[in-house]
């Protein structure tokens, strides 16, 4: 009984043990993932920022700008990119919509990011855009890899739509978690104007007034080291209309303010992220360590079990052997003499 | 004999488990009938 005893936990503790690597190393790298239907909407603000007033090309003051930024799963898109390039892929459509303080629009740019559903890297299919222009990004947007690392990233900047490092700057406490602070520095760059202005301006209207915008930007993200997710951004961001040509004329400020994430988006994002990680610290963490030492508790049992029913038995047979160079001797058949034990 | 045949059952159940949960994979999901907003929500 004990023997079987013993075979049923080596059996058991070596399919916990097994488990262990297994979940770290194969599950979780492809069980971790992006979902390809997420939505998600943020919110983020510029307080007494300075706004370009396209009906004069004067700058002025406004109490506030609101930008929303909605991301929006495509998963159809997502499931045609699979099967053309048999990866697992997240297709997110994008609007980063700027609303004035009367929350008419300032500027709309609509975005589609193609990228890995497990690393998070781009994938260079499925009509990738940024306000309908194709782009061909090298680097992460809005959302780090799982199991952030302690360095520098590549980040594509949706503005000049170019990607530039991203630099990891320590380790920082935000809302109760322990969180990566990254931050990224756009120098003066030009850059396209969006499609869509008010007023119903167009970016030839623009550029027939002798003005090309130029743009730059401190970019600083929150990031949850576990899930990857930015719990909090901010932006240092500015914007100029300058004269083509003409270096020698006083640029229109066309946006000049700290843009930072609504206090309720941070919260909601704190709280989405503090329960996500704990999906992924089970895989990563939790389970390996649990299963490996719970396997490796049932071997030491097994062997204990194994190692007394061996002295149980040798206990049992010691006292009973034959004379002839110790083979055990065996209860005789009915009606066979017992003379007929030992060598043959 | 026997504590390699239980061994080698406990490494076989692991692997089935794994290859299986794997191969399911988590659910796809579907395109959220939400707008992309251009206007600020009251509440996240």
């Amino acid at each position: 009984m004990r023997r079987r005893a013993s075979l049923v936990l080596l059996a058991l503790a070596v399919f916990l043990t097994a488990l262990a690597p297994l979940l770290r190393w194969y599950v979780f790298p492809r069980m971790a993932k992006v979902p390809a239907g997420r939505y998600q909407a943020v919110v983020l603000e510029a307080k007494d920022a300075t706004l370009i007033d396209y009906a004069t090309l004067e700058p002025r003051r406004v109490s506030r700008l609101t930008m929303i930024q909605t991301l929006k799963g495509n998963v159809g898109q997502a499931d045609k990119v699979k099967e053309a390039t048999g990866r697992d892929v997240v297709v997110w459509d994008t609007l980063t919509y700027a609303a004035g303080p009367d929350g008419r629009m300032v500027t709309r740019i609509p975005e589609r990011y193609v990228f890995d559903a497990h690393t998070q890297q781009p994938v260079h299919a499925g009509g990738e855009n940024v306000d309908g222009t194709p782009v061909r990004r090298d680097g992460i947007e809005y959302k780090w890899p799982f199991l952030v690392e302690k360095r520098d990233y590549r980040y594509f900047d949706m503005m000049t739509r170019t990607t530039a490092p991203i630099h990891y700057r320590g380790t920082r406490s935000f809302h109760g978690l322990d969180v990566y602070y990254f931050e990224q520095t756009i120098p003066w760059t030009q850059v396209p104007l969006p499609r869509q202005l008010p007023l119903g301006i167009s970016p030839d209207t623009v550029r027939q007034l002798g003005l090309e915008r130029w743009y730059t930007t401190q970019r600083m993200f929150w990031v949850d080291p576990v899930t990857g997710a930015p719990v909090n951004g901010e932006e240092i961001h500015r914007e100029e209309m300058r004269w083509t040509g003409h270096p020698e004329k006083k640029p229109i400020t066309a946006f000049d303010g700290h843009v930072r994430m609504r206090p309720d988006y941070v919260d909601a994002a704190v709280s989405l992220v503090k329960s996500q990680r704990q999906l992924v610290l089970l895989l990563t963490d939790y389970l390996p360590w649990a299963f490996a030492g719970l396997g490796t508790g049932l071997l030491a049992l097994s062997l204990v079990l194994e190692a007394r029913g061996r002295s149980r038995d040798r206990r049992a047979f010691g006292g009973k052997r034959a004379h002839d160079g110790g083979k055990p001797a065996r209860p005789a058949p009915a009606g066979e003499p017992l003379s007929r034990g030992g060598s043959p | 004999m026997r504590a390699l045949a239980a061994a080698a059952i406990g490494l076989a159940a692991a692997l089935t488990l794994v290859f299986a949960v794997t191969a399911i994979g988590p659910p796809r999901g579907t395109t959220s009938p939400e707008p992309l907003l251009t206007s600020a929500p009251a509440h996240p």
